[in-house]
């Protein structure tokens, strides 16, 4: 990762609401830089998810302004592809193609999107399942692995396409307890490597060991953020507090 | 000695059903013969064979029924493919961005599932096809295509709609293209959904095939009523030409099994 100041995310004002008059999103702004590991947290419903989903344009937004590393997400679909590549994103439920081996999963977006022969798509997914510790799991279709290493099959299949960005969506919330830690590790082994991250997660250890930053938001609205071992140890407000006194 | 008491009593059952399906059977062929009998039918089953095919010095000769079934074959397979493709486009129309597109597949869809497939054939036969100076056998295959298509687009529609939404999001964030989104994701996916359905339309499709006989194409229904108006051998031919659609529709079910067994996701 080459170090260059400056924000790799801008968000201005973004307003979201679903169709049956849920605010999802409201008057939101946040950047973060080249670099940086941000840790969103809230309460469920809180508009974390949404957040993430609207940086990649899996939702749209209803108004506000989206720039990423200086592109702006709008209706040129130009720029939509150019963002889309450089945002690698990694959800709660996996969503890997249970059709396809685990090395299929990796090296489909590399040869299809980025025209890498098939050599060399393999030789990227089998660096990438050796960073994740998968490496004797290439041949297995992914029904066939536990969520842990489903997980960390999807966190490889991101990272192949070399995103500057990567977008972790509760990447633990649907994994057994002893299985978090195995995908945390990688995590924050990629955190190490100076990717840009952002995280909505519950897990409170990993937050506070990795994140630079910690946003608390609710309903929709930023209620606080700050550097991390500030946020957890001096929070400003009020419902910041009761929130951390309930989860911590 | 629990597990062969067991055993025994399940040999029981069995025998039991199938005594049960043989009566039945035998009722049924009982009640066609007294009607038969009563209506004073003269069953004349050996002269069935000819139509099927001779041999004579010159060898091998079809009769009119193998060439019906021929001509039966060959309009159902065409329109079976095309009935595919235009399911399948008319699918993804339905589930695109563009109104326009839903618009055209959705009344598409309606008209013709809500409309006779007779008026269809003839419509197109008599109305479309002079403009354009088609063949009564491309308006059969026109017809049959589009009649089928546009229930096997809700075949698809179902199919693709099956697949979990986060599948779409992981080819989304991937920046997969719609094309690979569809043939590398989706698609593979949706085939054990739609396999099913879809042999149940093929079956359909060479059952309602029969109705091409009435725009004057000699598919193996048009032989049949052919050789019966000459002929009189009402029930024999009709018995053998029923049979003649099972062979094929029951063909198709074996290889379409098959198939499924292929697509299944390794466990």
């Amino acid at each position: 990762m080459t170090e260059q100041p400056g924000k790799i995310i801008e968000i201005k004002k973004i307003n979201k609401t679903f169709g049956n008059h849920v605010t999802a999103l409201d008057d939101f702004s946040i950047s973060v830089d080249r670099g940086e590991v941000v840790v969103v947290i809230g309460p469920s419903g809180s508009g974390k998810s949404t957040l993430l989903r609207c940086l990649n344009g899996l939702e749209e937004t209803d108004s506000g302004s989206i720039v990423i590393d200086g592109t702006p997400l709008d209706s040129h679909p130009s720029n939509r592809k150019k963002i889309i590549k450089k945002i690698g994103m990694v959800f709660q439920s996996f969503n890997l193609f249970p059709h396809m081996t685990v090395l299929e999963n990796i090296c489909l977006a590399p040869r299809r999107v980025k025209g890498f022969n098939r050599t060399s798509a393999e030789t990227i997914a089998r660096d990438l399942l050796k960073k994740v510790n998968l490496s004797d799991k290439e041949q297995e279709y992914p029904n066939r692995l536990s969520g842990g290493q489903q997980q960390r099959v999807a966190i490889a299949r991101a990272l192949a396409m070399k995103p500057d960005i990567m977008l972790f969506d509760e990447a633990t919330s649907a994994l057994d307890p002893e299985m978090i830690s195995e995908v945390l590790d990688v995590m924050r082994d990629l955190a190490k490597e100076g990717m840009t991250m952002l995280a909505v997660t519950h897990e409170m250890g990993f937050a506070r060991e990795v994140s630079d930053r910690v946003v608390f938001m609710e309903t929709g609205k930023l209620i606080e953020q700050g550097p991390t071992e500030i946020f957890f140890t001096k929070p400003e407000k009020e419902r910041t507090k009761l929130f951390l006194s309930q989860i911590l | 000695m629990k597990s062969h008491k067991k055993h025994q009593q399940i040999n029981k059952t069995i025998l039991i059903d199938i005594f049960k399906f043989i009566f039945v059977i035998a009722l049924l062929c009982w009640m066609t013969f007294r009607g038969t009998e009563k209506l004073g039918y003269n069953w004349q089953w050996f002269q069935v064979p000819r139509y099927l095919f001779r041999m004579d010095d010159t060898g091998f000769l079809s009769g009119p029924l193998l060439n019906g079934f021929i001509v039966t074959l060959k309009i159902t397979a065409a329109s079976m493919v095309l009935a595919v493709f235009s399911g399948f486009i008319t699918a993804i129309l339905r589930l695109s961005n563009s109104i326009s597109g839903r618009l055209t597949a959705f009344s598409y869809v309606e008209t013709v599932r809500n409309t006779p497939l007779l008026v269809q054939i003839f419509f197109i036969y008599f109305v479309i096809s002079p403009i354009f100076g088609i063949s009564p056998f491309i308006s059969a295959v026109f017809a049959l295509s589009l009649f089928e298509g546009a229930y096997i687009s809700e075949i698809f529609r179902a199919g693709i709609l099956s697949v979990d939404k986060g599948q779409w999001e992981a080819a989304y964030s991937l920046s997969l293209s719609t094309f690979d989104t569809y043939f590398k994701i989706i698609l593979p996916q949706a085939v054990r959904k739609i396999l099913p359905p879809l042999t149940g339309q093929a079956v359909s499709l060479i059952k309602d095939s029969a109705l091409v006989s009435t725009i004057s194409i000699y598919d193996i229904t048009m032989e049949g009523r052919v050789i019966i108006s000459e002929t009189y051998l009402t029930f024999e031919i009709w018995f053998t030409i029923a049979v003649i659609y099972l062979m094929i529709t029951a063909t198709l079910s074996v290889f379409v099994n098959r198939m499924e067994k292929r697509f299944k996701i390794a466990a």
